[in-house]
Parts: structure tokens; sequence; C-alpha cells
């Protein structure tokens, strides 16, 4: 059986800096898609959520998005780009 | 009974369920790695464990779903043997019974909203999560984990508070941290929630087990209010337009209780699965 047509759905890590202090996408999403990861951990605690790069923004259940663009509507950097590879005209 | 009660129940305590047996509760179930010791058969740290066990299964179903299919039928099947965390819904009178067992009962932050929806429970009014046992005690273990701490709390606190979560609407489920050991009882909406999420979309069953509980609907004390509707986590209730009444799916009803604890009409009533031919196998 062929891969389904999920979406595909990419975060500019550049342009999306404190996903754990902004979460618009995170809480705005319908389907809850997203998910937050610590990247810097030192010594077990996490550090600040407001300082750059410490969360990473995951897609973890991306087979669940619908491309409904709202989380593209709510990003403030525009980091986030969704595409269906497997559905013609998207 | 359910294939836990089976694995780690006993017949002398709580009619046989196995979070109501002692042993399931108690410290030497309780191990962590200790220098120079090799962990026990579940590993140092059952829950990360259990985590990446779940991740690598997930992960199949974007290139091979079929192949994904195979490894869900084969991760439920494993039972008592699976890598997963084993949890299982309780109605709230059940979650009473537990932490009147368990020593100590504390709340902290819920991690699954903290990932899923950046949610953040910051003190001990807004945590959302029971951790048992002695594992509490040594929180500062793992910071991250337990993030601002713990909230220890006498029995009849704990059981206002898991009072509070109903109210709100939360499903209480069962986790183990190793083994049988009870460490937890999660308070659990959907989609938020991992485990609830695994079994309703993905069908993996060992982090949500069914209760040994079910909802039944007394149709003559039903007036059609609806309240219950909003209060099912599992999508197992609906409003029956011809009839002008509420629905309850017993097939697909986890026996958690909300609805039960909602309806200002006393129509519903949560009765023993094992009652029911047709629900016995059904977990």
């Amino acid at each position: 059986m062929a891969a389904p047509n999920f979406a595909v759905i990419t975060v500019d890590s550049q342009k999306c800096q404190t996903p754990f202090d902004c979460k618009r996408c995170l809480e705005g999403c319908p389907q809850s898609v997203f998910a937050v990861r610590a990247v810097k951990v030192e010594r077990g605690r996490e550090t600040d959520p407001k300082e750059p790069g410490t969360y990473m923004l995951v897609v973890p259940y991306r087979d669940k998005c619908t491309g409904c663009n709202l989380c593209l509507e709510l990003c403030p950097v525009d980091a986030l780009t969704i595409t269906f590879p497997g559905i013609q005209g998207s | 009974m359910c294939w836990v009660c089976d694995a780690y129940g006993d017949p002398n305590y709580g009619d046989g369920k196995w979070y109501l047996n002692p042993k399931n509760h108690s410290r030497q179930m309780y191990t962590i790695k200790k220098p120079g010791q090799k962990p026990a058969e579940y590993g140092s740290d059952p829950e990360a464990t259990a985590g990446r066990s779940v991740g690598e299964i997930m992960k199949t179903r974007y290139e091979d779903p079929e192949k994904f299919q195979q490894l869900v039928k084969e991760a439920n099947a494993m039972k008592e043997k699976s890598p997963f965390q084993i949890g299982q819904v309780i109605p709230i009178q059940e979650a009473f019974e537990v932490v009147d067992m368990s020593y100590p009962v504390t709340s902290m932050s819920c991690i699954c909203r903290l990932h899923s929806r950046a949610h953040e429970e910051k003190n001990e009014h807004e945590y959302s999560c029971t951790g048992l046992g002695v594992g509490m005690f040594k929180w500062e273990r793992w910071p991250e984990r337990y993030k601002g701490g713990v909230n220890f709390m006498a029995p009849d606190e704990a059981k206002e508070w898991l009072v509070k979560w109903n109210k709100k609407g939360m499903v209480h489920i069962l986790m183990t941290f190793g083994g049988s050991y009870v460490g937890g009882i999660c308070n659990c909406d959907y989609p938020d929630c991992g485990m609830i999420r695994h079994r309703v979309d993905y069908g993996i069953t060992t982090g949500c087990l069914k209760s040994h509980w079910v909802a039944q609907m007394d149709y003559d004390l039903c007036n059609g209010c609806g309240i219950c509707v909003q209060r099912c986590q599992f999508g197992a209730i609906k409003f029956e337009v011809t009839m002008e009444k509420t629905n309850i799916d017993q097939m697909k009803c986890f026996g958690c209780g909300l609805c039960e604890t909602a309806c200002p009409r006393k129509a519903i009533s949560l009765i023993d699965r094992m009652s029911m031919p047709g629900l016995r196998e059904v977990w």
C-alpha cells in the first residue's frame, strides 16, 4: 500500500525561536497536531522559555492535519508551511 | 476481570482488582537504579522506556500504514509483557479507594498538556495530575518532569481535589510506572492526553484500558437535557433525536462515570462490566 496522503508540515526553526512562550499554533490547532520539546536542558533543568532556541516546535500528529491553515494565520513569524504532496492542486 | 487483574490482582483484596491490591502500591515495588547495580527488568526509567516504545511504533504510520497496524496489534496482544505503561480508566469512587490505599498522594503538573498545548501548571491550584507512592519523595531527581515540585496532600484533600477535576470534566486514568506499580492517577481529556489519543485515534489499548464499569441509561428518568453529551471524552454518548433522549453506546463507553456524576436526574448508573456478557471481553 502506498504511503497515505498526509500533510507535510515544516517548521522553520530560524523563524520560530520561542514556541513555548508564543504557543499560538499549539493552542489554536483544532486537531492538536503540534507539540513542544525542550532542546536546551542543563543539569536536568530546562532554561527560560523566553530565551530564543530553548524549545522546538514539532509536529507529531501531522496525519491528523486537515489543511485548514489556521496555524499559518496564527503564526506571527510565518515559520510554518503545509503541503499535501499526494493531493493534486493543493 | 481484565487481563491486568488476572496478572496482578489478588482475590483477597478489592474483589481481585489489580489497583486495589496493596502489593501494587507497596514500597518494595518501587525500584530505581542504584549506582553499580543493574536496573529492574523494565529499566531505570519506565516512563521514558514506554514513551520510546510508543514513539517507535507511531513513527511507522507515515511510511507504512499496514506495518503500523500490525505493530499495534502485536503490542496489544503482548499484554503484561507489553513495554508500555499500563493505564486504566477508573470512576471517581474507585479513585477515592486508591488514594486511601496509597501513600503519599501528591498533585503535580501534567506532562501531556505541557507538550501538546504548551499548557503550564505553575502551582498547586493549577496542578492537574496525581502522583502516588514513595517515588514522590524523590521528585527532585527529575526536576523537569516535576516542574515546580509536587504538592503533598492528605487523603481527604486529595478527594476534594479529584472532585474538582471531575466537575471540570476530566477522566481519571490510573498509570503504572514499571510493572504493576501504581504511580499515578491522571486527569485526562481528548486530544491533549497522550494515552486517550493513542487509544481513540490509533488503537493502542495498553495505556488506556476501559474500566470495570459501564454506564447505563434509565430511559424513564432521562429528559434529554444533553448535559452528559458534553462530558463524554470518548464519543460514546449521542443525542438520539427520534427518542428525544440521550443514547449511550456501551460498546464505546469507557466506564469513567463522568456522565453519571453530571446527570441532574440521576438517570445514569454505573454497572459492573462483568454482568454484561457482550462486554466482558471489551477492555
